[in-house]
């Protein structure tokens, strides 16, 4: 733990810095949306990669997040204050979504879950569109946000949003690591037996459904300060698949993982939609992910940073085998 | 009273819609344990091709004919492709089929192009009967008896037949059935493509009744019918018919009465099926394992 800690410290401290020395808005600014999606990948490792649980609604705590803070500045005035309140919104309103979405379906087959999050999603997009006094319907709305943040390519939201992610990437592995997210583990390798031994698995499942959805309701909540605008496509079914992307991709249950897989996406993303002047394929870069991910499904379930884990694991424990084969070699000699 | 006769039939048409994309998903839940999210895909390229042959041939016939003979090979090759190398895990089934749900839509896009196409119901199907004050849209009506004759057919395959007593069999205890002899393989196989082509049957069937196709139009059915599948029972095909026109129903009247609330009544329908009766209204599966 300690050697892993430190060099996330420093990349943390690298990236920190990045604003400072280098000056290319178009870059930072894509930096910033992977740090967003990385909280957001993260919170959806949390179910699937931790708890075993599939979420095809996870866009829904998203957009919670971004028409919370969204619509409260736009009522009030633009302050930290109200900033805030937002937030405290978001985070109330995305616990109780979460929790009904868990105790509905997470007693039943995982099927169950994955669909109703899909529905329920859905619902909000229908909700957003409809509801056009507060939400101004399709087209959305552009918002004042607090003075502080107005530069959106500049160093204060950048590092807003890093400092987001480290805090909530250290609180994550923290829970992970804690009792309850032993459980859990233990709840996504053998189901049975953990309820055998006596815990009450639903519970665990709730806790996991409703930590998840709070923490991609604050990724929606930055990310409706890096835009200054809102409409209904933060519930569009895009934001779940992008999620699920960056982590099956980056690796499942690695924390980690998601977060780097949120850095390919958005990178290639970026660079795909360039080539799409090209040639017009490129436009359709979405086809490209959808097949890397089946194949990663299909022959590397554990993604780039669990491969590569596993890869590591391997190779320590040879090493150590080969050690201890010429100790016993030299035992028996002498 | 004609208002309410309109909407009933309203609600029956777009109700057997649904029923033919929840049918199939229903058909392979029960038997193979595998929640297809992608059927909604080869709904919308039953759609898609079907008005591509329809373009070009100028027989409504044909392009139904086409739009099935498209599901039964897409669902060949999903089955083939992308069920086989994950049976047994889960969590990996829903990931994958969502993942080729994506392919799909990205793929008529590509093939089709990204706009939306408009399409129409053939002459002979167009327009309206006059029924006193009632007024009966001919292709509605059409759907609905395409819907009835598919359910009948299925039911009586299902329920007279050798393939349908194996089916059945398989749904219950698919190893027992393995065991007496039988390649249950290909029967999933053979499942697999009928769910698909009924499938495709309800997309090329609804682009006429809603006049435009685009290629999200799969997710948005595979909701619905993800709901149908929840109330009626997983893996209950009769329940997948009753729960689809009481969902169909609801969206017919409720889009008239209180069109905001149109989605949100299924929704509470499926919340209040899942508080109350998880295993659904007819279904006697869908407890966790």
């Amino acid at each position: 733990m300690g050697r892993s800690t430190g060099i996330y410290v420093i990349i943390a401290l690298l990236l920190a810095v990045l604003p400072f020395v280098y000056d290319d808005r178009i870059i930072l600014s894509l930096v910033m949306q992977v740090f967003i999606f990385g909280i957001f990948a993260m919170s959806y490792d949390l179910l699937l990669g931790f708890t075993g649980i599939v979420s095809f609604g996870h866009a829904m705590f998203f957009g919670i997040g971004a028409y919370s803070v969204a619509i409260v500045l736009n009522q009030n005035e633009a302050t930290l204050f109200y900033l805030l309140l937002g937030t405290l919104l978001a985070v109330a309103v995305a616990g109780i979504v979460s929790f009904i979405a868990g105790v509905l379906t997470l007693r039943l087959q995982s099927h169950f879950y994955a669909m109703l999050t899909l529905a329920l999603a859905g619902l909000f997009m229908v909700a957003a569109e409809k509801m056009r006094s507060l939400t101004g319907g399709n087209e959305g709305f552009v918002l004042m946000v607090p003075d502080m943040f107005i530069d959106t390519s500049g160093p204060t939201l950048y590092l807003t949003c890093l400092i987001v992610l480290v805090v909530f990437f250290f609180l994550v592995r923290r829970f992970t690591q804690s009792p309850v997210g032993k459980v859990l583990m233990a709840i996504r390798e053998n189901e049975q037996r953990v309820e055998s031994i006596g815990f009450s698995i639903m519970y665990y499942k709730v806790i996991a459904s409703m930590i998840s959805g709070i923490v991609a309701s604050i990724a929606g909540v930055l990310y409706v300060l890096s835009l200054q605008f809102v409409d209904t496509s933060v519930f569009a079914t895009d934001v779940t698949l992008d999620a699920l992307l960056m982590t099956i991709i980056g690796g499942v249950g690695t924390l980690v993982g998601p977060i780097i897989g949120a850095g390919i996406i958005e990178f290639a993303h970026h660079w795909l939609s360039d080539l799409a002047d090209v040639h017009w394929i490129f436009k359709r870069w979405i086809i490209l992910f959808g097949i890397v991910y089946i194949l990663a499904v299909i022959f590397f379930p554990r993604g780039i940073v669990g491969t590569l884990q596993e890869i590591w694991i391997k190779r320590k424990y040879k090493k150590q085998q080969g050690k201890e084969a010429t100790k016993d070699k030299n035992e028996a000699a002498s | 009273m004609d208002l309410f006769f309109n909407l009933a039939i309203n609600g029956l048409a777009t109700g057997m819609l649904i029923f033919l994309l929840a049918a199939g998903l229903t058909i392979i839940f029960g038997l193979m344990d595998v929640l297809n999210f992608a059927h909604g895909g080869l709904f919308a390229w039953g759609a898609y091709s079907g008005v591509w042959i329809y373009d070009i041939s100028g027989s409504f016939l044909v392009a139904i004919l086409g739009a099935i003979v498209t599901g039964l090979l897409l669902g060949a090759l999903t089955e083939w492709l992308i069920i086989k190398p994950v049976y047994g895990n889960h969590v990996q089934q829903i990931l994958i089929t969502l993942g080729f749900m994506l392919v799909l839509s990205e793929m008529l896009k590509v093939v089709f192009g990204p706009n939306q196409k408009s399409a129409a119901p053939p002459a002979y199907l167009d327009g309206s009967w006059q029924l006193g004050d009632v007024i009966l849209i001919k292709y509605r009506i059409f759907i609905i008896l395409v819907g009835a004759l598919v359910y009948g057919i299925t039911y009586f395959i299902l329920k007279r037949t050798r393939i349908g007593l194996i089916v059945r069999a398989g749904v219950m205890n698919k190893e027992m059935v393995q065991s007496l002899g039988i390649n249950i393989r290909l029967v999933f196989m053979l499942v697999f493509m009928v769910g698909s082509a009924m499938a495709a049957l309800g997309g090329v069937l609804l682009a006429p009744y809603s006049g435009v196709i685009y290629a999200e139009m799969g997710m948005e059915f595979a909701i619905l019918a993800f709901i149908v599948v929840v109330i009626g029972g997983m893996g209950s095909f009769t329940g997948s018919l009753l729960a689809a026109i009481l969902v169909g129903m609801a969206q017919a009247f409720m889009a008239y009465y209180v069109s905001e609330l149109s989605l949100a009544v299924n929704m509470l329908l499926m919340f209040a099926v899942l508080i109350f009766r998880p295993q659904g209204l007819f279904g006697g599966k869908g407890e966790a394992a």
